[in-house]
Formats: structure tokens, C-alpha cells, sequence
């Protein structure tokens, strides 16, 4: 009788010491993989860009094909890390939401007016299911254009902006 | 008994819907017995057929003949011989006898709407009762007493010889066996009341005549008493504010006999203004006459200042306590939502598959939510407002009977007419609006079907006509809503007449007391002011009682969740099967779901640990219900499934389930990420196993091309997910739970050929070295299987490996064919 597949234990992520991760004169994103091959063009994906932003970072290629999985970017190289650190935050942007100003509410569409970590902005959301509050208290927003912003954690902010807030949820 | 008969419950549905309370309880008629009271000339009829000492030991009556007119027939049973009554025409009864011991099969047709029991012997056959499916129970009890004697009666005379193996052998016999076969089903068929024979209205599930107010309310009372230490103090509130609310109109005659009436005599007959000087109301007078000594009516206005003072004070008073004990009454009512919510909720979670079978999901829905709440409605204001009400009107009485007797008298004439013209109004609103409301579901009902339809609706172009049905609904809807408007206008109008009927006889015979100088004016007016108030506190007292009725219906409805024990729980010596092998035996098991027909016929089979079986049969041969019994979704109803050698009963359900992983045909994603969709399987799992278990599933390459990766929402209002994506969802949540024994019930029959083949690659992996039982129409993908298990109408028809069932050329060889047959015309 075999035994049944152990699955974690099938999973392999990339050497973190053997795989380096560079930039070529196109801004390209370069990868050479422990098995010595070279690619170019290469996108990093995180799995959980909500949840996990430094770990298990997928690499695809330029046809969309998973070269492999980087299980945390701090172990990387130095210089394999500030690389793969600096495309990320460059993939992905979502400001923190740091105080809600005001919040106009006109025929369903909510215009909001918040100051964030990157500056302050102005942004509509269509549908109240656009807004949606993690238990540990983060609420993660999309609004009408498909832009992310986030809050931490929404108790910590000031007394204004939790009242404000607490209206759309 | 003759009118009530038919099955469909048809010209009795009247009942349904009012809540007038009555019982109507017909003693005798539900109770199940097989023993009826034979009519006298029958007896003397059947006693000439008897033996000496032969007894009869079961005798039936019948509600249909055979002529197809209602009427009553007989069956009569003794431990030797069946006789038949069948009335034939006018000129009396066809007697028919069979011997027990001739009888080869007994047998319940079940028909269109009506039952006929027959008896087939070695020669011929009789049919000789038939019935209306009302007396189905009673009938199915009387066969299985009468296959009893039949077996008495074969043990007895010692005759094997004759071919019969029992009665146990013969597969033709209706009716579930091994169940104590008394035709009684617990909780499953509930088209009548157990106890009172009443059919029980389908939107509420519990038999609105049979619910008793009383005890359900005293149970219900169980909720509120952690609380008591609040509902004690707002009671207390509440009494006091009732006496305050009656206290203005006795301020207000003091008002006018002591200060105003005075005054005013002095003003006009230009007397000297008087020095009143009375009771307990002079020293707050003489404060007040302080501050406003300066004005010219001294002491007297300083009274009049005293008591509106009084007024706006018991005003304010009223005011703020009742918002207080409002705040005291809501936290009480919404803590006992919240016990009972959860409770039931809790409870659901605990019922088995079944109970869920048999109730539709909205009727459960809205026992959680609406039911709780009109039940949290009763306990923090209806009974209470009983009570003060009550109160309310008692403390009216006894102040208007103390102030002036006679008068008081007089002023109740009107009450009994406000008291029937309410209740009659109310019973009259209640059809109204009980109609109402079935047009308004009707309308919900249409919406509901027409718009997950639209495209159905479209291809047909058939818009015009679901319009045309929609506008007959509102317009029903429209004359329903004129009708309310029609009683509720006439209503109020006639409500305020009898009120003012009330007051114009106070005016008349006050006015004459007056008159008499027997009252004064101030007494007058105070009956005035409490003729207005009458009407609210009788209002609600009017509707007690079906306040009582609802709250009875609705309790009964939430305690009904609380009392079905689920059919399949754990014993209680139970064992915690903590590794499970998969070893896996059915030992000729039973199984039917409804009684009527038998979903599995004395099933045997075993299979070793880590066989892969293939599950072959039509729908409805078993298949499925197989699965639900490994599962333990269901007990077999007789025969035994041992799982690693324990009989499957003995096995403590959550190891079990903990251990058994289902992939199903069309898998349920919850309203979460996919993270946590796939995780649901294994709490506390890793995002390490997370990937590991979509990679294995294929699901991986497309999860992270979602922009929000694992973090992606699904479910309802979350990112749109293929059949094909969902299964391997589905697929890699079974491979994180790493079970012992899988089940792949249609895991890839609705996708297509390119995603099959990658979900097909992800299931090669999970089966390893686990048991796998797999269903599956399209045999191409059952390749994999150490053998095939092929299942017809509910028996074992084939079992071996591919090859062994090819050569053998029965049903499956054939299912094969037709398949191949099919793919040839599809590839062409």
C-alpha cells in the first residue's frame, strides 16, 4: 500500500542563496535560477497581496510560466532583495489610509476624501462590497477605477474617521 | 364519517389560515388502530366463516370502494384467514376469504391518490381493500401485523416445502422494513398532525391546533429568566407609569372645582375673589404664590400655577421612565434573540442531512430570523402590555367608580361594543391581510423564477407573457390593498363614533347629574378625558389573543428545530477512530430514505485499504445514497458498515468526517478568499500548505494570475471563478485535509475536456494510497480504478476490474458500448 502524497512536503521554493535577481539596460527583470538557466523579462507575482507582501513571491516568465516560488524576500541576496523589493513596490500600490476627511454619499456612489501614507486623494466607490474589513480590523478598498488603498486598522485611527467609516460598513 | 376523507385535504383548507385558536380535535378519528369496532351485522356475517376458536385479530375499515364512491369496506384478519367485505351496489356485501397459509404475497399498490391492498396466492390474486392515502399509515401497520400471523402461521403448520423462503424473500412487498414497520415515519412525512389528524399548513410545519400556547410560553419563559433581574425593576416601571399616565385627568378636576369653577362664579357675580386653601397642595402653592406675589389673584392662581407645575412634572416623569425601562426592555429582548439565534443555530449545525431534506431552506431561514424575533417581540412587549393594559383600565375603573359611581356605569355602555366591534374587525383585518400577503409571495415567487430565467425568458421571446402574468399579480395585490384601505378607513371613523357615543353620554347624563347637583363639572371632564383614553389599552386586550397564537406558532416553530434529535449522533461509548486504514465493508445493507422505495437492497461488499473503486450505474441506481452512508450522512436502516472493522455506528462522527474528504460535482465555495476556501478543510494551516495543496490540485498557475492571488474573494459578490477553477479549488482543499478515505462524486462531469484533463492529473495524485470510492457518467475516467462496482436499482449487479467485466459482458460492457458509440458520433 503506498502511502498517501505528503503535499507540503513536495512543495520546493527557490534557493534562496542560489538565485540572483538583477536589472538589464531595458528594466527588465533578470533571474538566474539555481540550475544555471537565465531569464529575462521576468514578472514577480505575490501570492497573497493582501495578507503576505514579502513572502512567497511567484516568478513568471515573460509566456507566464512559474520559474519558481522565492519564500521570503529577506532571505535573499542583499542585492537580489533591494531588486525584487523595489519591483514589487512597483507592481503593486496601495497607499494606507491614515484619516478620513469626509465622505459624500450621492445616489449609491461614496466620494471619499482621505489623507494617505503617499499623499492625499480623492476616490469614488461604487458598492459598499468594494470595502472589505479583515477581522484584525484591516479594511482593504477598491474603488470605481479599480485603485487599492488600505487601513492598518481602522480602531487606531482617529475617533472622526472611525464614526466616518463605520457608516459604509 | 364520510366527509373528510380525501387525501389532498381539499375543502378543509379553510382552516388553514385562521387563527381563531379553537382545537378542533376529533377524538378517535387520527388514533392507529388496527382493531376497529366491526358493525354487528358483519360480525355475524364473518362469525359464520370462523372456526371454533379462531379470533380475529385484525379488523380495518376502509374510507373507498372499489365502485370508486367513499364509503366505508372491511378487512378482517384472524390468525387462520383474511375476509373481505366489499360492498357491491346496493344489495349488500361480496365476502371474499383467503387462507393465511395460501397467501404467497401481500402487497400495497400505491396509486393515484388512493392505495390497494393485495393478496396473491399460488393461483390467483385479490385485491381486497383499497383506501385513500390518509389511511395509508393505518394500513401499512395492519400488513405488517398481517405478514406476522402469515409467518406464525408457516412456523407453525412447519410447512418449508412449499418454495416460500418467508416473507423476508420476497421483493416485490412495499413498505420499509426493519423499522419497526409500523408505517409511522418520525418527522419525515408531515402532511397531517400526529396528534390531532389535521393537515398542517406547509408554510409553518407545525400543526397550528395542536400547539399548546400555554406550555411553549412558560418554556419560552426559560429564555427570559437570566434576565429577570432587569424585567423585574422595568415590570415595577412599567406598573408605575401606568398609574402616573391615569393621574392628569384627577389634576385637571381639581383644576376646575377647586380654582377655576371658584373663580370664575366670583368673577361673573362680581364677588370677592375667594382664599382657597386646601390639602396637600398648599405649601407647593404657597412657594409658588411666593414667587409670583406680585399678581393679582394671590393664593388661587398660585394653585392653578401648582398644578400645571404637577402636570408637566408627571408628563416629564412619564416621559423619562418609560425611555428607561424602553432601554431595559430592548437589551432584554435582544439578549433573548441572541440566546435563542444561537441556540438554534448551534442545534442546526448538529441535525443531520435529512432534516434539512425535508424543510426548504427559506422556511428554516425565516424560523432563525423572523420567528425569533416576533418571539423576542412577545417576551419584551407583548405580555407586558397585557399586563398594563390591564392595569391600565383597572386603575381607570377605580378611579371613576370612587369619584362617582353612577356615572361610571353609565360611561361603560359603550365598552362592549368597542370590545366585539375590535374583535371583529381584527379577525376581518386578518383575512384580509392574510390574503395580502399571499399575493404579495406570489408576486416575490414570480420575480424570484423570471429573473435568474431572463435568458430562458428572452430565447423564447416570451416577454409579453410573463408581463401580462406579472400586472395580473399586482392587480391582484391592488384589489387586496383596496380592501385593507376599504376596512381600515371605515375602521378608525367607526372606532372614533363609539368613543364619542361614550362621550355624548357622559355629557347627557353628567350634565344631568349636574342638574341634580350630584357632580361636579371637574368630575365631568375627568370622565372625558379617561372616555378618550379607554380606547388603546381595550385595542390591545382585543388582540391577546392572537397575539397568544402567533407567539404559540412561532415558538412552536423554533422549538421544533430545538427537539429533532439528529438521526445519525455519536453513542455514547463511541470510538475516536484516530487513524483510519480504510478498510471498508458493507455487510447487506438497507437503506430507503422515504419508506417507499428502497434505496439500497441488501448491498455487500469490501474493500482494502487503498483500493480505488469505481461507482457504475443510472441515476437513482444508489450511487449516491452508497456515499451518504459512508460519509454517515444517514444510518443504514438495516445490515451493518464496518469501517477498519468497526461497525460504522460505533465511530465517533467528527473522526470520521475528519478523515473522509468529498469532492463533489458542483463544490460550494463560502463567501471568503480562496485562502481560506481552501484552508476550510484543515484549520490552522500554513500558507505553505495552502500552495503546496493548490499546486497538487493544478490549482496554483491560475490562482496567482488573479491580481489578488490567494487573497482573492470568492463566493458570492466575489471574483468570478469557472466550474472548472472552483473543482480544483475544491480539489485542493480535499488534498490539504490529506483524508483516508476519499470521494470523487462527479468530480469532473461538468467541465470541460481540456480542464478535465488537468483535474483528472490532480486527482491521479490525491488517490494515492488512499481508499477512493469514485462516481462518475463518463466511464473513460474511471480507468484508474482497481475495480468497478456496477449498481442497479439499489443491488450489487456486477463487481470486478475492467477487463473481468468486458469479458462478462453484462451491464456495464454494454454502458460501455453506448458510451464509445456517443464519443464516436461526437468526434464526427
Amino acid at each position: 500500500m503506498n502511502e498517501p502524497i505528503k503535499v507540503a512536503d513536495e512543495l520546493e521554493f527557490l534557493d534562496a542563496n542560489k538565485v540572483s535577481i538583477g536589472r538589464n539596460a531595458f528594466a527588465e527583470l533578470v533571474v538566474q535560477l539555481p540550475d544555471g538557466t537565465t531569464h529575462t523579462k521576468v514578472e514577480p507575482v505575490r501570492s497573497f497581496p493582501v495578507s503576505e507582501t514579502t513572502r512567497y513571491i511567484a516568478l513568471l516568465d515573460n509566456e507566464g510560466n512559474e520559474l519558481g516560488i522565492v519564500e521570503d524576500v529577506k532571505k535573499l541576496t542583499p542585492n537580489s532583495r533591494d531588486v525584487l523589493t523595489e519591483e514589487l513596490q512597483k507592481r503593486y500600490f496601495m497607499p494606507k489610509i491614515t484619516k478620513i476627511n469626509s465622505l459624500d454619499g450621492q445616489f449609491g456612489v461614496t466620494t471619499w476624501n482621505v489623507e494617505t501614507t503617499q499623499g492625499d486623494v480623492e476616490f469614488g466607490i461604487r458598492t459598499r462590497y468594494d470595502i472589505v474589513t479583515l477581522e484584525s480590523g484591516r479594511v482593504l478598498i477598491k474603488d470605481a477605477d479599480g485603485n487599492r488603498y488600505e487601513i492598518e486598522n481602522y480602531n487606531k485611527l482617529d475617533p472622526k474617521s472611525i464614526a466616518l467609516l463605520q457608516t459604509q460598513m | 364519517m364520510h366527509g373528510p376523507m380525501s387525501g389532498s385535504g381539499r375543502g378543509k383548507s379553510h382552516r388553514m389560515g385562521s387563527f381563531n385558536g379553537k382545537p378542533r380535535r376529533k377524538k378517535g378519528n387520527h388514533e392507529l388502530t388496527t382493531k376497529e369496532e366491526v358493525p354487528e351485522l358483519l360480525q355475524k356475517q364473518a362469525q359464520g366463516l370462523l372456526e371454533k376458536g379462531e379470533e380475529i385479530k385484525v379488523a380495518v375499515s376502509t374510507d373507498l370502494r372499489f365502485d370508486s364512491t367513499y364509503g366505508k369496506d372491511w378487512l378482517l384478519v384472524t390468525d387462520k384467514r383474511l375476509i373481505a367485505f366489499n360492498q357491491s351496489g346496493v344489495l349488500g356485501h361480496d365476502i371474499r376469504e383467503v387462507a393465511l397459509t395460501s397467501v404467497e404475497d401481500i402487497e400495497i399498490l400505491e396509486m393515484y391518490g388512493n392505495n390497494i391492498l393485495k393478496v396473491t396466492t399460488s393461483e390467483n390474486a385479490f385485491e381486497l381493500a383499497r383506501y385513500s392515502k390518509r389511511l395509508t399509515p393505518k394500513f401499512n401497520l395492519a400488513v405488517s401485523e398481517l405478514e406476522k400471523l402469515s409467518l406464525q402461521k408457516e412456523a407453525d403448520s412447519g410447512d418449508g416445502a412449499r418454495g416460500r423462503g418467508g416473507p423476508g424473500s420476497s421483493g416485490r412487498r412495499r413498505g420499509r422494513r426493519g423499522n419497526g414497520g409500523n408505517g409511522m415515519q418520525p418527522g419525515g412525512d408531515k402532511s397531517r398532525c400526529e396528534k390531532c389528524g389535521e393537515p398542517i399548513p406547509s408554510w409553518s410545519g407545525v400543526c397550528v391546533n395542536c400547539v399548546k400556547k400555554s406550555k411553549l410560553i412558560f418554556r419560552l419563559f426559560k429564555y427570559a429568566v437570566p434576565f429577570l433581574h432587569v424585567i423585574i425593576p422595568a415590570f415595577l416601571l412599567m406598573l408605575l407609569i401606568r398609574f402616573v399616565a391615569v393621574l392628569p385627568p384627577i389634576l385637571s378636576k381639581e383644576l376646575i372645582d377647586n380654582i377655576l369653577m371658584p373663580v370664575g362664579t366670583a368673577v361673573s357675580t362680581n364677588q370677592a375673589l375667594p382664599e382657597t386653601s386646601w390639602g396637600q397642595l398648599q405649601g407647593i402653592a404657597d412657594t409658588l404664590g411666593g414667587w409670583f406675589g406680585s399678581m393679582p389673584l394671590g393664593g388661587s392662581f398660585g394653585h392653578l400655577i401648582a398644578i400645571i407645575f404637577m402636570m408637566v412634572g408627571l408628563r416629564v416623569f412619564t416621559m423619562g421612565t418609560s425611555s428607561i425601562r424602553g432601554y431595559m426592555m430592548a437589551w432584554v429582548g435582544q439578549n433573548v434573540t441572541r440566546r435563542l439565534q444561537n441556540e438554534t443555530y448551534e442545534h442546526l449545525n448538529a441535525l443531520s442531512i435529512d432534516f434539512f431534506h425535508e424543510r426548504d431552506t427559506g422556511n428554516l431561514m425565516s424560523r432563525i430570523t423572523h420567528d425569533v424575533s416576533r418571539l423576542r417581540d412577545f417576551v419584551a412587549n407583548g405580555l407586558q402590555d397585557i399586563v398594563g393594559d390591564t392595569f391600565t383600565i383597572l386603575f381607570m375603573c377605580t378611579f371613576m367608580f370612587s369619584y362617582h359611581w353612577k356615572l361610571a356605569l353609565w360611561t361603560l355602555i359603550p365598552i362592549p361594543c368597542l370590545i366585539i366591534f375590535t374583535i371583529f374587525f381584527g379577525k376581518k383585518m386578518s383575512k384580509v391581510y392574510h390574503v395580502l400577503w399571499k399575493r404579495y409571495a406570489n408576486i416575490s415567487t414570480i420575480l424570484a423564477s423570471t429573473i435568474p430565467g431572463v435568458r430562458v425568458v428572452k430565447a423564447f421571446a416570451r416577454e409579453r407573457y410573463e408581463i401580462s402574468r406579472f400586472s395580473d399579480l399586482t392587480h391582484q395585490v391592488f384589489t387586496g390593498e383596496m380592501n385593507a384601505a376599504k376596512l381600515g378607513t371605515l375602521y378608525r371613523p367607526m372606532m372614533e363614533f363609539i368613543t364619542y357615543s361614550g362621550s355624548i353620554i357622559i355629557w347627557l347624563v353628567g350634565g344631568w347629574q349636574i342638574f341634580q347637583g350630584d357632580l361636579t363639572l371637574g368630575i365631568l371632564f375627568m370622565f372625558q378625558s379617561y372616555m378618550m383614553q379607554f380606547f388603546r389599552p381595550v385595542y390591545t386586550l382585543c388582540q391577546m389573543n392572537e397575539r397568544f397564537i402567533r407567539a404559540g406558532t412561532s415558538a412552536e416553530r423554533v422549538f421544533e428545530i430545538l427537539d429533532t434529535p439528529p438521526s445519525v449522533a455519536d453513542k455514547r461509548d463511541a470510538v475516536a477512530l484516530a487513524n483510519i486504514r480504510g478498510a471498508i465493508e458493507f455487510k447487506d445493507v438497507y437503506f430507503s430514505y422515504d419508506s417507499e422505495k428502497d434505496a439500497l437492497n441488501g448491498v455487500s461488499f469490501q474493500v482494502q485499504p487503498g483500493e480505488m473503486i469505481g461507482l457504475v450505474g443510472h441515476s437513482g441506481a444508489g450511487k449516491s445514497t452508497l456515499i451518504n452512508l459512508i460519509t454517515r450522512f444517514y444510518d443504514p436502516n438495516e445490515g451493518t458498515i464496518e469501517i477498519d472493522g468497526h461497525n460504522s455506528k460505533e465511530i465517533r462522527l467528527k473522526a470520521l468526517r475528519q478523515q473522509v474528504g468529498v469532492v463533489l460535482q458542483d463544490p460550494f465555495l463560502f463567501a471568503g478568499t480562496i485562502a481560506e476556501n481552501i484552508g476550510y478543510s484543515k484549520p490552522g494551516a500554513s500558507r505553505h500548505e495552502i500552495i503546496a495543496s493548490a499546486k497538487a490540485a493544478n490549482a496554483h498557475d491560475f490562482i496567482i494570475k488573479f491580481p489578488d492571488g490567494y487573497d482573492t474573494m470568492v463566493g458570492e459578490r466575489g471574483a468570478r471563478v469557472s466550474g472548472g477553477e472552483r473543482q480544483r479549488i475544491s480539489i485542493a482543499r480535499a488534498i490539504l485535509k490529506n483524508p483516508r478515505i476519499l470521494i470523487l462524486d462527479e468530480a469532473t462531469s461538468s467541465v470541460d475536456t481540456e480542464t478535465e484533463s488537468k483535474i483528472q492529473e490532480a486527482l491521479e495524485r490525491l488517490v494515492q494510497g488512499r481508499t477512493v470510492f469514485a462516481i462518475a457518467h463518463r466511464l473513460s475516467t474511471l480507468k484508474y480504478a482497481d475495480r468497478l462496482i456496477v449498481l442497479k436499482e439499489g443491488e450489487v449487479d456486477e463487481m470486478g476490474t475492467h477487463e473481468e467485466l468486458i469479458a462478462k459482458d453484462g451491464t456495464y460492457a454494454s454502458l460501455c458500448q453506448k458510451q464509445t458509440e456517443l464519443s464516436k458520433i461526437r468526434a464526427w
